[in-house]
Protein backbone atom coordinates (compact mmCIF):
# COMPACT_ATOMS: atom_id res chain seq x y z
CA UNK A 1 0.00 0.00 0.00
CA UNK A 2 2.79 1.80 0.36
CA UNK A 3 4.03 3.28 -2.63
CA UNK A 4 3.79 6.72 -3.86
CA UNK A 5 7.44 8.92 -4.41
CA UNK A 6 9.11 10.07 -1.51
CA UNK A 7 8.80 13.59 -2.35
CA UNK A 8 4.99 13.72 -1.96
CA UNK A 9 5.13 11.88 1.91
CA UNK A 10 2.40 13.43 4.35
CA UNK A 11 4.16 16.50 5.88
CA UNK A 12 1.62 17.55 8.03
CA UNK A 13 0.75 14.16 10.70
CA UNK A 14 -1.60 13.59 13.87
CA UNK A 15 -0.73 15.20 17.03
CA UNK A 16 1.85 12.52 19.15
CA UNK A 17 -1.33 12.19 21.61
CA UNK A 18 -3.55 11.56 18.68
CA UNK A 19 -1.31 8.66 17.13
CA UNK A 20 -1.00 7.80 21.20
CA UNK A 21 -4.33 6.98 21.44
CA UNK A 22 -5.07 5.70 18.40
CA UNK A 23 -2.58 3.31 18.96
CA UNK A 24 -4.38 2.39 22.15
CA UNK A 25 -6.98 2.40 20.40
CA UNK A 26 -9.29 4.96 22.54
CA UNK A 27 -10.13 7.48 20.55
CA UNK A 28 -13.56 8.80 19.84
CA UNK A 29 -14.89 5.96 17.18
CA UNK A 30 -15.35 8.32 14.16
CA UNK A 31 -12.06 10.23 14.71
CA UNK A 32 -10.49 6.54 14.38
CA UNK A 33 -11.77 6.34 11.17
CA UNK A 34 -9.89 9.13 10.06
CA UNK A 35 -6.67 9.24 12.05
CA UNK A 36 -6.68 5.42 10.48
CA UNK A 37 -7.04 6.55 7.18
CA UNK A 38 -3.94 8.48 7.69
CA UNK A 39 -2.02 6.23 9.93
CA UNK A 40 -2.13 3.39 6.95
CA UNK A 41 -0.95 5.74 4.20
CA UNK A 42 1.97 7.31 6.23
CA UNK A 43 4.94 5.42 6.64
CA UNK A 44 6.25 7.71 9.39
CA UNK A 45 2.65 7.57 11.39
CA UNK A 46 2.43 3.95 11.20
CA UNK A 47 6.04 3.48 12.51
CA UNK A 48 5.21 5.43 15.77
CA UNK A 49 1.99 3.54 16.31
CA UNK A 50 4.39 0.42 15.86
CA UNK A 51 6.35 1.96 18.99
CA UNK A 52 3.69 2.86 20.75
CA UNK A 53 1.84 -0.70 20.44
CA UNK A 54 5.22 -2.14 21.72
CA UNK A 55 4.64 -0.34 25.00
CA UNK A 56 0.90 -0.94 25.20
CA UNK A 57 2.08 -4.61 25.11
CA UNK A 58 4.63 -4.41 27.68
CA UNK A 59 2.01 -2.69 29.60
CA UNK A 60 -0.60 -5.42 29.11
CA UNK A 61 2.00 -8.23 30.19
CA UNK A 62 2.22 -6.09 33.22
CA UNK A 63 -1.72 -5.07 33.70
CA UNK A 64 -3.37 -6.44 37.23
CA UNK A 65 -5.65 -9.31 35.66
CA UNK A 66 -9.25 -9.09 35.95
CA UNK A 67 -10.85 -12.87 36.84
CA UNK A 68 -13.00 -14.81 33.98
CA UNK A 69 -15.72 -15.99 34.11
CA UNK A 70 -15.65 -19.81 35.18
CA UNK A 71 -16.98 -20.91 32.34
CA UNK A 72 -14.49 -18.94 30.23
CA UNK A 73 -11.86 -21.05 28.81
CA UNK A 74 -14.61 -23.96 28.46
CA UNK A 75 -16.40 -21.51 26.09
CA UNK A 76 -13.70 -20.41 24.30
CA UNK A 77 -12.27 -24.11 23.91
CA UNK A 78 -15.64 -25.21 22.52
CA UNK A 79 -15.57 -22.33 20.03
CA UNK A 80 -12.03 -23.51 18.52
CA UNK A 81 -13.09 -25.55 15.50
CA UNK A 82 -17.00 -23.76 14.92
CA UNK A 83 -17.03 -20.24 14.84
CA UNK A 84 -15.34 -17.10 12.86
CA UNK A 85 -14.81 -14.45 14.99
CA UNK A 86 -17.79 -11.29 14.07
CA UNK A 87 -16.60 -9.73 10.74
CA UNK A 88 -17.52 -6.31 10.02
CA UNK A 89 -18.36 -6.23 6.37
CA UNK A 90 -14.82 -5.64 4.76
CA UNK A 91 -13.70 -2.01 4.94
CA UNK A 92 -14.05 0.06 1.90
CA UNK A 93 -11.25 1.05 -0.22
CA UNK A 94 -10.88 4.90 -0.79
CA UNK A 95 -12.15 4.41 -4.76
CA UNK A 96 -15.29 1.89 -3.29
CA UNK A 97 -15.91 5.01 -0.40
CA UNK A 98 -15.99 7.56 -3.40
CA UNK A 99 -18.07 5.91 -5.85
CA UNK A 100 -20.51 4.89 -3.49
CA UNK A 101 -20.22 8.41 -1.69
CA UNK A 102 -24.55 10.21 -1.55
CA UNK A 103 -22.83 13.11 -2.87
CA UNK A 104 -25.07 16.38 -1.70
CA UNK A 105 -24.07 19.57 -3.22
CA UNK A 106 -24.11 22.27 -0.71
CA UNK A 107 -22.63 24.99 -3.07
CA UNK A 108 -21.32 25.41 -6.44
CA UNK A 109 -18.43 23.21 -6.72
CA UNK A 110 -18.34 21.66 -2.82
CA UNK A 111 -20.29 18.24 -1.71
CA UNK A 112 -20.20 16.09 0.89
CA UNK A 113 -21.48 12.66 1.52
CA UNK A 114 -21.95 11.39 5.20
CA UNK A 115 -19.94 7.91 6.27
CA UNK A 116 -22.63 6.25 8.25
CA UNK A 117 -21.33 5.73 11.96
CA UNK A 118 -23.91 3.88 13.62
CA UNK A 119 -21.39 3.11 16.54
CA UNK A 120 -20.79 6.67 16.73
CA UNK A 121 -23.61 8.55 16.86
CA UNK A 122 -22.10 11.76 18.25
CA UNK A 123 -19.13 11.67 15.84
CA UNK A 124 -20.15 13.06 12.43
CA UNK A 125 -18.05 11.65 9.67
CA UNK A 126 -17.83 12.37 6.10
CA UNK A 127 -16.09 13.32 2.76
CA UNK A 128 -16.21 16.98 1.73
CA UNK A 129 -14.78 18.30 -1.89
CA UNK A 130 -14.02 21.43 -3.44
CA UNK A 131 -13.64 22.11 -6.65
CA UNK A 132 -10.25 23.84 -7.21
CA UNK A 133 -10.26 27.62 -6.93
CA UNK A 134 -13.33 27.23 -4.40
CA UNK A 135 -12.93 28.57 -0.85
CA UNK A 136 -15.07 26.02 1.47
CA UNK A 137 -17.69 27.87 3.88
CA UNK A 138 -15.64 29.56 6.98
CA UNK A 139 -16.35 27.70 9.92
CA UNK A 140 -16.09 27.81 13.09
CA UNK A 141 -15.84 24.62 15.51
CA UNK A 142 -18.00 22.95 18.42
CA UNK A 143 -15.91 20.77 19.21
CA UNK A 144 -12.75 18.48 17.73
CA UNK A 145 -11.87 17.97 13.96
CA UNK A 146 -9.99 15.91 12.45
CA UNK A 147 -9.31 16.40 8.57
CA UNK A 148 -7.01 14.18 6.44
CA UNK A 149 -6.80 15.40 2.24
CA UNK A 150 -7.22 12.71 0.40
CA UNK A 151 -6.95 14.01 -3.49
CA UNK A 152 -5.81 17.58 -3.80
CA UNK A 153 -4.88 20.11 -1.73
CA UNK A 154 -6.07 22.64 0.52
CA UNK A 155 -4.77 26.58 2.14
CA UNK A 156 -5.79 27.35 5.63
CA UNK A 157 -4.32 30.46 6.15
CA UNK A 158 0.06 30.44 5.59
CA UNK A 159 -0.66 26.41 5.99
CA UNK A 160 -1.04 24.35 2.83
CA UNK A 161 -2.05 20.38 2.84
CA UNK A 162 -0.91 17.84 0.29
CA UNK A 163 -3.13 14.71 -0.27
CA UNK A 164 -1.71 12.47 2.57
CA UNK A 165 -1.46 15.45 5.23
CA UNK A 166 -3.71 15.13 8.16
CA UNK A 167 -4.81 18.36 10.60
CA UNK A 168 -6.27 18.33 13.76
CA UNK A 169 -8.51 21.45 14.82
CA UNK A 170 -9.83 22.23 18.27
CA UNK A 171 -12.99 23.88 19.83
CA UNK A 172 -12.91 27.56 18.98
CA UNK A 173 -10.91 27.96 15.66
CA UNK A 174 -12.10 29.34 13.21
CA UNK A 175 -10.21 28.71 9.38
CA UNK A 176 -11.49 29.05 5.71
CA UNK A 177 -9.91 26.27 3.88
CA UNK A 178 -9.33 26.85 0.35
CA UNK A 179 -8.34 24.29 -2.49
CA UNK A 180 -5.70 24.89 -4.47
CA UNK A 181 -4.47 22.98 -7.43
CA UNK A 182 -6.07 21.99 -10.26
CA UNK A 183 -8.47 18.84 -9.21
CA UNK A 184 -11.01 18.63 -6.85
CA UNK A 185 -9.84 18.73 -3.01
CA UNK A 186 -11.16 15.56 -1.26
CA UNK A 187 -11.24 15.21 2.77
CA UNK A 188 -12.34 12.86 4.93
CA UNK A 189 -13.68 14.60 8.29
CA UNK A 190 -14.23 13.90 11.67
CA UNK A 191 -15.94 16.29 13.79
CA UNK A 192 -17.87 16.02 17.23
CA UNK A 193 -20.76 18.08 16.71
CA UNK A 194 -21.61 19.94 13.29
CA UNK A 195 -19.10 21.99 11.86
CA UNK A 196 -19.98 26.00 11.76
CA UNK A 197 -20.13 27.61 8.89
CA UNK A 198 -20.42 30.99 8.98
CA UNK A 199 -22.88 31.65 5.97
CA UNK A 200 -26.68 30.74 6.33
CA UNK A 201 -26.59 29.18 3.05
CA UNK A 202 -23.52 26.89 4.62
CA UNK A 203 -25.41 25.87 6.92
CA UNK A 204 -28.10 24.85 5.70
CA UNK A 205 -26.46 22.71 3.41
CA UNK A 206 -25.13 20.72 6.44
CA UNK A 207 -28.00 20.15 7.65
CA UNK A 208 -29.68 18.44 5.01
CA UNK A 209 -26.61 16.62 4.43
CA UNK A 210 -27.03 15.42 7.82
CA UNK A 211 -23.52 16.11 8.68
CA UNK B 1 8.59 -19.51 11.29
CA UNK B 2 11.35 -21.64 13.26
CA UNK B 3 10.01 -24.28 15.18
CA UNK B 4 12.78 -25.95 16.30
CA UNK B 5 12.74 -26.86 20.31
CA UNK B 6 15.86 -25.11 21.98
CA UNK B 7 14.47 -21.98 19.80
CA UNK B 8 11.09 -22.18 21.61
CA UNK B 9 12.71 -22.35 24.56
CA UNK B 10 14.40 -18.90 24.24
CA UNK B 11 11.80 -17.64 23.88
CA UNK B 12 8.92 -16.36 26.47
CA UNK B 13 6.55 -18.66 27.98
CA UNK B 14 3.59 -16.42 26.24
CA UNK B 15 5.41 -16.19 23.22
CA UNK B 16 6.41 -20.63 22.97
CA UNK B 17 3.13 -21.25 23.87
CA UNK B 18 1.63 -18.87 21.08
CA UNK B 19 4.28 -21.08 18.54
CA UNK B 20 2.70 -24.13 19.88
CA UNK B 21 -0.98 -22.87 19.44
CA UNK B 22 -0.21 -21.94 15.37
CA UNK B 23 -0.05 -25.59 15.16
CA UNK B 24 -3.15 -25.63 16.72
CA UNK B 25 -2.18 -27.42 20.05
CA UNK B 26 -5.08 -26.78 22.09
CA UNK B 27 -2.89 -27.51 25.62
CA UNK B 28 -1.02 -24.38 24.56
CA UNK B 29 -4.21 -21.96 24.20
CA UNK B 30 -5.50 -23.22 26.91
CA UNK B 31 -2.49 -22.55 29.04
CA UNK B 32 -1.80 -19.15 27.25
CA UNK B 33 -5.52 -18.51 27.53
CA UNK B 34 -5.25 -18.70 31.54
CA UNK B 35 -2.63 -15.95 31.07
CA UNK B 36 -3.54 -13.51 28.69
CA UNK B 37 -7.29 -13.66 29.13
CA UNK B 38 -7.65 -12.06 32.06
CA UNK B 39 -5.15 -9.30 31.02
CA UNK B 40 -6.82 -8.41 27.94
CA UNK B 41 -10.39 -8.54 30.00
CA UNK B 42 -8.70 -5.61 32.14
CA UNK B 43 -7.64 -3.89 28.98
CA UNK B 44 -10.69 -4.25 27.50
CA UNK B 45 -12.60 -2.73 30.77
CA UNK B 46 -10.21 0.23 31.29
CA UNK B 47 -11.36 1.10 28.22
CA UNK B 48 -14.86 1.65 29.57
CA UNK B 49 -16.89 -1.98 29.20
CA UNK B 50 -18.37 -3.78 31.72
CA UNK B 51 -17.49 -7.18 33.05
CA UNK B 52 -20.54 -8.60 30.79
CA UNK B 53 -19.18 -7.00 27.53
CA UNK B 54 -15.27 -7.44 28.03
CA UNK B 55 -16.01 -11.15 28.59
CA UNK B 56 -17.09 -11.23 24.90
CA UNK B 57 -14.45 -9.51 23.71
CA UNK B 58 -11.91 -11.85 25.29
CA UNK B 59 -14.04 -14.75 23.46
CA UNK B 60 -13.03 -12.81 20.51
CA UNK B 61 -10.01 -11.90 21.17
CA UNK B 62 -8.99 -15.40 21.77
CA UNK B 63 -10.66 -17.00 18.74
CA UNK B 64 -8.83 -14.43 16.42
CA UNK B 65 -5.56 -15.17 18.41
CA UNK B 66 -6.29 -19.35 17.98
CA UNK B 67 -6.59 -18.60 14.00
CA UNK B 68 -4.13 -16.34 13.01
CA UNK B 69 -1.38 -17.39 15.84
CA UNK B 70 0.89 -18.72 12.41
CA UNK B 71 1.13 -15.03 11.47
CA UNK B 72 2.74 -14.25 14.89
CA UNK B 73 6.21 -14.02 14.81
CA UNK B 74 8.72 -13.54 17.43
CA UNK B 75 11.53 -11.98 16.29
CA UNK B 76 9.06 -8.80 15.31
CA UNK B 77 6.82 -8.79 18.36
CA UNK B 78 6.12 -9.63 21.54
CA UNK B 79 3.43 -12.01 22.33
CA UNK B 80 1.62 -9.17 24.31
CA UNK B 81 2.12 -6.86 21.43
CA UNK B 82 0.99 -9.21 19.35
CA UNK B 83 -2.66 -10.12 21.71
CA UNK B 84 -2.52 -6.10 22.09
CA UNK B 85 -3.10 -5.22 17.99
CA UNK B 86 -5.57 -8.21 18.07
CA UNK B 87 -7.59 -6.69 21.11
CA UNK B 88 -7.06 -2.76 19.96
CA UNK B 89 -8.47 -4.11 16.92
CA UNK B 90 -11.08 -6.71 17.80
CA UNK B 91 -12.95 -4.16 20.59
CA UNK B 92 -13.13 -1.33 17.49
CA UNK B 93 -14.20 -3.87 15.27
CA UNK B 94 -16.80 -5.47 17.41
CA UNK B 95 -18.52 -1.48 18.17
CA UNK B 96 -18.98 -1.15 14.71
CA UNK B 97 -22.05 -2.69 13.43
CA UNK B 98 -20.87 -1.13 10.78
CA UNK B 99 -17.80 -0.50 9.46
CA UNK B 100 -16.75 2.56 7.37
CA UNK B 101 -12.95 2.55 7.53
CA UNK B 102 -11.14 3.67 4.64
CA UNK B 103 -8.09 1.55 3.91
CA UNK B 104 -6.82 4.30 1.74
CA UNK B 105 -3.13 2.82 -0.87
CA UNK B 106 -3.56 5.87 -3.59
CA UNK B 107 -0.79 6.76 -5.56
CA UNK B 108 -0.10 10.14 -4.17
CA UNK B 109 -0.20 13.25 -6.73
CA UNK B 110 2.55 15.50 -7.55
CA UNK B 111 2.83 19.08 -5.67
CA UNK B 112 0.29 21.36 -7.21
CA UNK B 113 0.91 24.45 -8.38
CA UNK B 114 0.36 27.02 -5.81
CA UNK B 115 -0.10 29.45 -8.10
CA UNK B 116 -3.31 28.51 -9.27
CA UNK B 117 -5.55 32.19 -8.55
CA UNK B 118 -8.16 31.61 -6.46
CA UNK B 119 -11.96 32.08 -7.25
CA UNK B 120 -14.16 34.63 -5.58
CA UNK B 121 -16.95 34.05 -4.10
CA UNK B 122 -19.19 36.38 -5.61
CA UNK B 123 -22.47 36.58 -3.91
CA UNK B 124 -22.41 38.53 -0.48
CA UNK B 125 -23.36 36.61 2.13
CA UNK B 126 -25.95 38.46 4.03
CA UNK B 127 -28.33 38.82 0.67
CA UNK B 128 -28.02 34.73 0.46
CA UNK B 129 -28.94 34.56 4.05
CA UNK B 130 -32.10 37.36 3.88
CA UNK B 131 -33.50 35.31 0.76
CA UNK B 132 -32.85 32.33 2.67
CA UNK B 133 -35.33 33.49 5.45
CA UNK B 134 -37.17 34.91 3.10
CA UNK B 135 -38.10 31.50 1.75
CA UNK B 136 -37.85 29.64 4.87
CA UNK B 137 -41.17 31.80 6.04
CA UNK B 138 -42.95 30.62 3.10
CA UNK B 139 -42.36 26.60 4.33
CA UNK B 140 -45.56 24.55 5.50
CA UNK B 141 -45.08 23.92 9.45
CA UNK B 142 -44.10 20.07 8.92
CA UNK B 143 -41.31 21.25 6.98
CA UNK B 144 -40.49 24.04 9.11
CA UNK B 145 -40.73 21.76 12.29
CA UNK B 146 -38.11 19.52 10.78
CA UNK B 147 -35.83 22.39 9.38
CA UNK B 148 -35.85 23.88 12.37
CA UNK B 149 -34.61 20.99 14.15
CA UNK B 150 -31.95 19.51 11.29
CA UNK B 151 -30.97 23.62 10.86
CA UNK B 152 -31.20 24.84 14.08
CA UNK B 153 -31.22 22.21 16.76
CA UNK B 154 -28.78 20.95 14.55
CA UNK B 155 -30.44 17.67 15.38
CA UNK B 156 -29.02 14.48 13.14
CA UNK B 157 -31.69 13.17 11.14
CA UNK B 158 -32.54 9.96 13.48
CA UNK B 159 -33.33 11.92 16.00
CA UNK B 160 -35.52 13.97 14.61
CA UNK B 161 -37.25 10.82 13.07
CA UNK B 162 -37.22 9.58 17.04
CA UNK B 163 -38.28 12.99 18.10
CA UNK B 164 -41.32 13.41 15.60
CA UNK B 165 -42.12 9.72 16.05
CA UNK B 166 -41.44 9.68 12.28
CA UNK B 167 -39.61 7.20 9.45
CA UNK B 168 -36.40 8.05 8.68
CA UNK B 169 -37.46 8.14 5.59
CA UNK B 170 -40.18 10.76 6.02
CA UNK B 171 -37.92 12.77 7.85
CA UNK B 172 -35.29 13.32 4.71
CA UNK B 173 -37.43 13.59 2.34
CA UNK B 174 -39.67 16.40 4.47
CA UNK B 175 -35.99 18.42 4.37
CA UNK B 176 -35.04 17.78 0.94
CA UNK B 177 -38.69 18.95 -0.15
CA UNK B 178 -37.87 21.92 2.25
CA UNK B 179 -34.24 22.57 1.68
CA UNK B 180 -35.33 22.48 -2.17
CA UNK B 181 -37.84 25.55 -2.17
CA UNK B 182 -34.81 26.97 -0.29
CA UNK B 183 -32.55 26.19 -2.91
CA UNK B 184 -34.57 27.41 -5.89
CA UNK B 185 -34.66 30.51 -4.21
CA UNK B 186 -30.95 30.72 -3.82
CA UNK B 187 -30.34 29.71 -7.29
CA UNK B 188 -32.27 32.73 -8.58
CA UNK B 189 -30.41 34.74 -6.73
CA UNK B 190 -27.06 33.16 -7.65
CA UNK B 191 -28.07 34.28 -11.34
Amino acid sequence: MIGWPPESQPRRHPSLGTLAAYAAGTLRAGFDIVAGAHVRSCAHCARQVAALQRAHGATLAGIQSVELEEDALARALARLDHDAPVRPPPAKSLEDLLASAQRQWVAPGVWVAKIDTPHAPDDRVYLLSAAPGVATARHGHSGLEFTQVLTGSLQDGEIMYRAGDFSECSEGDTHHPQARGDEPCVCLFATAGRLRPKGLLGQIAFALADV
Amino acid sequence: MNESGPRERELSSEAALLVRVARKDREAFAALFLLAAPRVKSYIMRLGSDAATAEEVVQDVMLTVWRKADRFDPVKATAYTWIFVIARNRRIDMLRRERATVVYGVEFPEAPDEETPLASDAMAASQRDASVRDAMADLSPEQQEVVRRAFFEEEPHTVIAAALDLPLGTVKSRLRLAFKKLRDRLEDVQK
